[in-house]
């Protein structure tokens, strides 16, 4: 068995691991985000990845539409999109001490969202095949994938963005000061609505990101979005809540975890992935990358 | 007579069953120092929640400035003069000092006047100037405390409401503590003030409220109240 870990393929895996562990970092920005300002696991932050693939799919199957394309005109779209499912649907459970409903309200979205696309579209796998997808280039003797290359470069971009507007902006500030303490927040003039809506919009911005970037390196189905709201809420326990770096951090680690699991023991990958889950709640609630700041 | 700024009429307030506050009458006049005194568990907090809007009173009149306030929200009552210290200084510690005191310019009114107002804060307290890159969680007690006066400060409130602004603090930064306040009230700030430092809280005060379990059990000049024998019984005690 050892002779088999050779330089090459260790690097093969920490590739691949990486490149596609870049998406569930983007899904976990999401969920962070919302988590943050909402204090809830958006369940159906996945749903809306596959949503936005589909959107990628279709605009490439009937229109002949780079993915990357629809990535950029689906921004403005979703932004809207997510601070509309926050008004509409979020707002007045928002508003209640018990997260219970809220959390309800996520799940009952995302079995919708799933069997309107299993009706819509069939629940059969679709993948897009663009002129450039089965393309890869050469590093060190090794070929790496020039899909999920630009997927890991419009991850890093994606998370510097959001990393921008947490830091600069006002409205970025007062995303981060309702996550830290919602009470003072208020104190200081901050609507918690606002940002919750705020939250919401950049949340599924992400998602359309996510998505997007995903349809054009994998097959989707329309059952895939739980799976990948599962695999970002490992990222973000790995990175811990509530901080945008740690959350791609904890996607990268999860994809490398992932794809060295599953070439040792086959078909492990998931539950291996599972399992680290476990242990990090268990032992490390506040993530692997964060040091302890004391509360004022 | 001074103008009346904050007057608040037989406030009733309940946490679900627990009723809280009973018939409080309180009234601060612009320009004024106003401390409200008691014991632990008496209600202050309370009264001064339901003042910047994070409770809600199940019955009585809160006006600002003549105009009812009492179902305002929080994030609106900031927004037209009252800026509330809370118990505890409430700082977003994570967070840079800097970006601490800009969150404090977040009413819309403010935003304008950030640059002003930053440099008011920095001139009262340079020490957080020197910081201002500081996470607001690594600052010393007296450092936070400032911050939280810095910040509440960034809105240019007319009503400055301080909740235990002398909690956890040396003795020395408590001595700080009270010249501040008295220096801002100079200034031309009006401030309400709660303290379980009772006797600094009276010395300071212009006029001053008992709060007993929920009661206004009596009221007076700050020095009038400090020389009372039943003030200096029940809460001053040996401190005297």
């Amino acid at each position: 068995m050892l002779e088999i870990l050779s330089p090459r393929l260790v690097g093969e895996l920490l590739v691949n691991g990486l490149l596609f562990g870049a998406m569930y970092g983007v899904a976990a920005i999401g969920l962070s985000l919302i988590f943050g300002t909402m204090r809830i696991i958006f369940l159906a932050q996945g749903a809306m990845i596959v949503l936005a693939g589909y959107c990628a799919y279709w605009a490439f199957a009937l229109l002949g539409v780079d993915p990357y394309v629809t990535m950029i005109a689906l921004l403005p779209v979703s932004l809207v999109v997510g601070a509309a499912i926050y008004q509409l649907l979020f707002r007045r459970a928002a508003a209640i001490e018990d997260k219970n409903t809220s959390l309800l309200i996520a799940v009952g979205l995302m079995f919708m969202l799933e069997s309107l696309m299993s009706v819509a579209w069939t629940p059969d796998p679709r993948s897009i095949t663009t002129t450039y997808t089965a393309t890869s280039f050469d590093v060190g003797g090794m070929p790496v994938s020039i899909t999920r290359s630009i997927a890991f470069v419009v991850a890093l971009v994606a998370t510097a963005l959001v990393t921008l507007f947490l830091k600069r902006t006002l409205i970025g500030k007062a995303v981060r000061a309702v996550s830290e303490n919602m009470t003072s927040s208020m104190l200081v003039g901050i609507s918690p609505h606002r940002v919750n809506m705020v939250a919401f919009a950049v949340g599924i911005a992400l998602a359309g990101v996510a998505g997007c970037t995903l349809a054009s390196t994998y097959a989707i189905d329309p059952y895939f979005g739980f799976l990948f709201s599962l695999k970002a809420l490992i990222a973000l326990a790995l990175g811990g809540l509530g901080n945008v770096g740690g959350a791609l951090a904890g996607g990268l680690l999860l994809g490398v975890i992932e794809s060295g699991s599953s070439f040792f023991i086959p078909g492990w990958g998931d539950a291996i992935g599972y399992l680290v889950f476990l242990l990090v709640l268990m032992f490390r609630p506040e993530g692997l990358f964060v040091r302890s700041v004391k509360k004022a | 007579m001074a103008k009346r700024l904050l007057e608040i009429r037989s406030l009733d307030v309940h946490y679900g069953d627990a009723h809280v506050l009973f018939d409080v009458d309180l009234h601060v006049d612009e320009g004024a120092i106003v401390s409200l005194v008691g014991a632990n568990g008496a209600g202050k907090s309370t009264l001064l929640k339901a003042v910047s809007g994070l409770v809600a009173p199940t019955d009585g009149e809160i006006r600002f400035r003549d105009r009812s306030i009492v179902g305002m929200a929080a994030q609106e009552i900031v927004g037209i003069g009252i800026s509330h210290v809370p118990e505890g200084r409430g700082l977003f510690a994570q967070m840079t000092v800097l970006e601490n005191l800009e969150l404090g310019a977040y009413p819309s009114r403010q935003r304008p006047r950030m640059r002003e107002s930053l440099a008011r804060v920095f001139e009262l307290f340079p020490r957080l100037d020197e910081r201002r890159g500081q996470k607001a969680g690594s600052l010393s007690g007296g450092e936070q405390q400032m911050l939280a006066i810095g910040r509440a400060m960034m809105a240019n409130p007319s009503l400055l409401i301080l909740d235990e602004p002398s909690l956890g603090l040396s003795p020395i930064i408590v001595r700080t503590m009270f010249e501040l306040v008295r220096t801002l009230n100079e200034q031309g700030m009006t401030i309400l003030l709660v303290e379980q430092n009772i006797h600094q809280a009276l010395q300071v005060a212009h006029h001053a409220y008992v709060l007993q379990t929920g009661h206004i059990v009596m009221q007076g000049s700050g020095p009038a109240l400090l020389e009372d024998p039943t003030v200096r019984k029940a809460y001053i005690g040996s401190l005297a």
